[in-house]
């Protein structure tokens, strides 16, 4: 056989292990209803609760930060991430969490938002415009 | 709309918008007339080429007047247009401006058709019997690229997406109602604070530069299968290969320090999408010109030569897919927001890979591929082996990279790793340790046939060598506890010496030989400093102090990196004692000064330096941007930044019904009897006796009143006093007397006697630690060896320049 296509076989053999690779180190997206039911790390997508408390006071712990979450099925839960609160937190519009639950709260060690930032475009400042139009 | 706007200016954007079109008609002109010279059988007739060459200089002229016209807008704050607005503000420094441009889309995609048009002006001069041909694969790619920034609407879909566009058609608002909604506006929406940095003023150019000079290896290649002129093409495309692959890489390496620099991600790789997307077709295109020097020396590897150079730039194009359409959307945190340009970016993705796949499956026959083995001590085998290599690397990264794409193809719902860093890292250091093997002792082997015993005999002595000095590198540097890292510090040694071997022999004859072994020596420096500041990088400000959530919960979880710094309040953090001295304030940025001592154990101080890690507040949207300031020594970095500050507007708010009470945190209760000890944060306090005879200022006791002291005791570090709250039952009231402690932060109250419990009632109040606003949470970072990534990175960028003007010359004397 030409050394070629023994290296081509050798190449396919490594690429089909990274593939599965991939697929075995890669998470899944779950709510936090699958998160009570798996000890594993997931992904979990949802929004904010703004009228819920939100815990950071770095003169008490400053890698504390607590808040409340509300996954896509509906479902409420409070979020523990070891680390200071993310700048702009309020503003966010989606959250994703990576990370595990224990003790009935979900622990966090990677929060990902999406804020509607105002470096994104098309998005004016509406209110302040209209305040300015009516004075 | 009738209504006349005031205060408009419409002329620069309706210049802008000729530019524009004109920039797409001549590259549309440009393609057909080269076309038509390529494929003209009358080789003397050079009217086309000529129409060709006028149309292309002409487009790069309107490219330039489009960036013209944008800058006066920018410059001019001339609000009225969609991208001053949006990207720009009145406070931003003259020199920003500049970076105005690449934070949206269409001034990002007129950077990549700037370059495009000056490296085809360039290629008009000097491509000589290529011109033709290779310059119509240029000119389609142009076309494609001025058409993503025309904004005019063809049969009701939009095509391209335009500068030009005036804010009162980008949006809805009722204010566009009014003739004078100008003066309303009174600033733009600003620049990200992440890219008022100076790097950024010079890392997109520098990208985009190397993304828009791959085309032209691209261009050779499939006008060498299309003319038919299979292997000649490989000569003159090396240099603008070596070229492209010096640029992007120094643009990426850019990108990397201004991450490092700028971004408080604490690093300065992070597998994040968008830098996947940049490194992916370096590295293909890396493989490309290794196996581009395999053919030209030993006539093998021709179809992966042709094909690697081909799929670079293909990748270039799935690379801008990726960032630019927003699939890549939850993985990324940096990647831009779809501009709708979503299905002209596949369209020229699938024209791109079309062409060259049906002109080389059509010539297949023709190609000039070899049916003999190559022997295994050639140097070309291991070239190809190198590049192979190289390729499945970059099937790793793409495959998880490209998880987003693979889910909206699919409908699946897969999420990336959770530890995106550590899944990478497993695959690339393995690839990464092979690769720098090859490139070591390939260099001894020679093309065609090697002698055997040779080679074998020059290579022990520096294997040998290799092992030794890797023993000791590995201790010096403390990564000996890891398998992988010692294997990849081995192979980058390794490499370093056989290519320091033949540099050595360059050297004496013909320095400009040496390129490859200089960039392969940069390379293996890189992988070491990488490697060795990565894996060894120690986050120095770990929070000891208080561990108010649970000892559990910190070892089960992240280390807590973060700490908190008062001012003037020194803290111990690994070998340096870290004050916080105070900030300053500098246009939209803060300084916070964080001085950092090293005293050895006599009390002299060795090291003494302050780092100013800075953050941009808003007060308006109460957020803050940090950007880390980072203290160099040869041999390590200590990298600051800070992650958490007290909000300035918040100190001037007036409370109203101000208790005094709430200067204090919850009050704690405790049933205390004589001789107890009670704890707060800063002590405790000691109940020594109870006074039955306590006497209260101004108030007369009656022989049935009762008055009773607790005498307390109050320790702290600094403080050893005492303190008499006192309890009284006059009449059928029960009233007591607190006492404050101010020197330890204190209010005690005896605040009740329980005489079923026999206990007596002690009612703490503490004061927050921080009164004072004065402080800072920040994290610290220790990166070992770093100046050897970045040290690397300029040897090898020298390698590069090296091989350039070694293959420069031979397209000139062949």
């Amino acid at each position: 056989m030409k050394k070629s296509s023994i290296i081509g076989m050798i190449i396919i053999a490594i690429a089909i292990g990274v593939i599965i690779s991939t697929y075995a180190d890669s998470s899944t997206y779950g709510s936090f209803k699958d998160a009570q039911e798996t000890q594993k790390e997931l992904h979990v997508v949802g929004k904010l609760m703004k009228d819920k408390d939100m815990v950071y006071n770095p003169q008490q712990d400053a890698n504390y930060f607590s808040f409340y979450m509300k996954d896509n099925k509906g479902k409420e839960c409070k979020v523990v991430f070891t680390g200071t609160k993310p700048t702009d937190f309020e503003k966010s519009e989606q959250i994703v969490l990576t990370g595990q639950m224990q003790d009935g709260s979900f622990h966090a060690n990677k929060i990902l938002m999406k804020c509607p930032s105002k470096y994104n475009q098309n998005q004016i400042e509406i209110t302040e415009i209209k305040a300015q139009a009516k004075g | 709309m009738d209504i006349q706007f005031t205060g408009e200016h419409l002329l620069p954007g309706k210049l802008g918008q000729f530019f524009v079109i004109l920039s797409f008609g001549t590259s549309l002109i440009a393609l057909f007339s080269y076309y038509f010279a390529t494929t003209n059988k009358d080789k003397l007739d050079n009217s086309w080429q000529k129409i060709a060459r006028f149309a292309y200089r002409l487009n790069l002229l309107a490219i330039i007047g489009i960036g013209v016209c944008l800058f006066y807008i920018i410059y001019n704050h001339l609000f009225e247009y969609h991208y001053a607005w949006a990207h720009s503000s009145k406070t931003l420094p003259v020199y920003y401006i500049i970076s105005c441009f690449w934070e949206g889309q269409e001034g990002s995609f007129w950077l990549w058709t700037f370059w495009q048009g000056i490296l085809g002006v360039i290629l008009t001069f000097r491509a000589k019997s290529w011109e033709n041909s290779v310059m119509t694969v240029m000119a389609l790619s142009q076309v494609f690229l001025t058409s993503m920034l025309l904004g005019v609407e063809i049969f009701g879909t939009r095509i391209g997406s335009s500068p030009f566009i005036l804010l009162r058609d980008a949006m809805d608002a009722p204010i566009f109602s009014r003739a004078d909604y100008l003066s309303l506006i009174q600033d733009g929406n600003g620049l990200n604070p992440l890219l008022q940095n100076y790097w950024m003023v010079i890392h997109p150019p520098t990208l985009f530069l190397g993304f828009a000079s791959m085309v032209v290896p691209f261009a050779y290649g499939v006008a060498a299968v299309w003319e038919k002129r299979y292997a000649d093409w490989i000569k003159p495309a090396m240099p603008w290969t070596l070229f492209a692959v010096m640029i992007l890489g120094t643009g990426i390496i850019m990108g990397s320090f201004w991450a490092y620099e700028a971004l408080n991600f604490g690093g300065f790789w992070a597998w994040d999408p968008v830098e996947n997307a940049s490194i992916i077709p370096w590295l293909t295109l890396i493989a490309g010109v290794h196996v581009m020097i395999a053919f030209k020396n030993s006539g093998h590897s021709y179809f992966t030569a042709l094909f690697l150079v081909i799929i670079s730039f293909v990748l270039v194009l799935y690379a801008s897919f990726l960032t630019r359409s927003g699939i890549l959307g939850e993985t990324s945190v940096h990647a831009f927001t779809s501009a709708g340009l979503d299905i002209q970016l596949l369209t020229y993705l699938a024209v791109f890979f079309t062409i060259p796949m049906v002109l080389i499956i059509k010539n297949w026959k023709e190609l000039p591929i070899t049916k003999k083995d190559e022997d295994t001590y050639s140097r070309e085998f291991w070239l190809f082996i190198g590049a192979i290599v190289l390729v499945v690397s970059c099937i790793q990264i793409i495959a998880t990279t490209s998880i987003p794409v693979f889910n909206s193809i699919f409908g699946t719902q897969i999420a990336p790793p959770t530890n995106v860093i550590q899944h990478y890292n497993k695959w690339q250091i393995a690839f990464a340790f092979t690769i720098a093997t090859i490139s070591a002792f390939s260099q001894f082997l020679k093309y065609k046939k090697t002698d055997v015993r040779k080679f074998y005999i020059s290579l022990a002595v520096t294997f040998v060598v290799s092992l030794l000095i890797t023993g000791a590198v590995v201790f010096i540097v403390d990564i000996y506890k890891n398998v992988m890292y010692i294997l990849l510090t081995w192979a980058a040694i390794f490499s370093i010496l056989c290519n320091a071997k033949l540099l050595g022999e360059a050297i004496k004859g013909k320095w400009k030989l040496s390129g490859s072994a200089v960039a392969h020596i940069g390379f293996a420096l890189l992988l070491v400093g990488a490697l060795v500041a990565a894996a060894n990088s120690k986050i120095i400000s770990v929070n000891n102090s208080n561990i108010g959530f649970g000892d559990e919960f910190a070892k089960s979880n992240n280390p807590r990196e973060n700490i908190i710094l008062y001012k003037n309040e020194p803290v111990k953090m690994n070998k340096y004692t870290v004050t916080y001295l105070g900030d300053s304030t500098e246009g939209v940025n803060i300084y916070y000064q964080v001085n950092y001592k090293v005293i050895d154990e006599e009390g002299k101080v060795k090291e003494n330096f302050t780092l100013t890690p800075n953050a941009q507040q808003n007060a308006k949207l109460k957020q803050i941007v940090a950007s880390p300031d980072t203290k160099h020594y040869l041999l390590h970095d200590v990298y600051t930044h800070v992650s958490s500050v007290p909000l300035k507007e918040e100190a001037h708010e007036a409370h109203e019904g101000h208790s005094d009470d709430e200067d204090y945190q919850t009050p704690v209760v405790h049933e205390v009897s004589i001789g107890d000890t009670v704890r707060f944060r800063g002590g405790y306090i000691l109940v020594k006796s109870v006074n039955r005879n306590a006497t209260i200022k101004d108030i007369p006791l009656t022989a049935n009143d009762v008055a009773i002291g607790m005498n307390l005791e109050i320790k702290t570090d600094k403080v050893n006093t005492t303190a008499e709250p006192i309890f009284l039952i006059k009449g059928n009231t029960k009233v007591d007397f607190g006492k404050k402690v101010d020197e330890a932060g204190l209010k005690l109250r005896f605040s009740n006697i329980l005489p079923d419990k026999d206990k007596l009632e002690l009612t703490v109040y503490e004061k927050p630690k921080a009164e004072r606003k004065d402080w800072v949470v920040m994290k610290a970072i220790v990166f070992p060896y770093i100046n050897l990534f970045w040290g690397g990175t300029i040897i090898m960028v020298i390698g590069f320049i090296l091989s350039i003007f070694r293959r420069f010359k031979e397209v000139k004397t062949a």
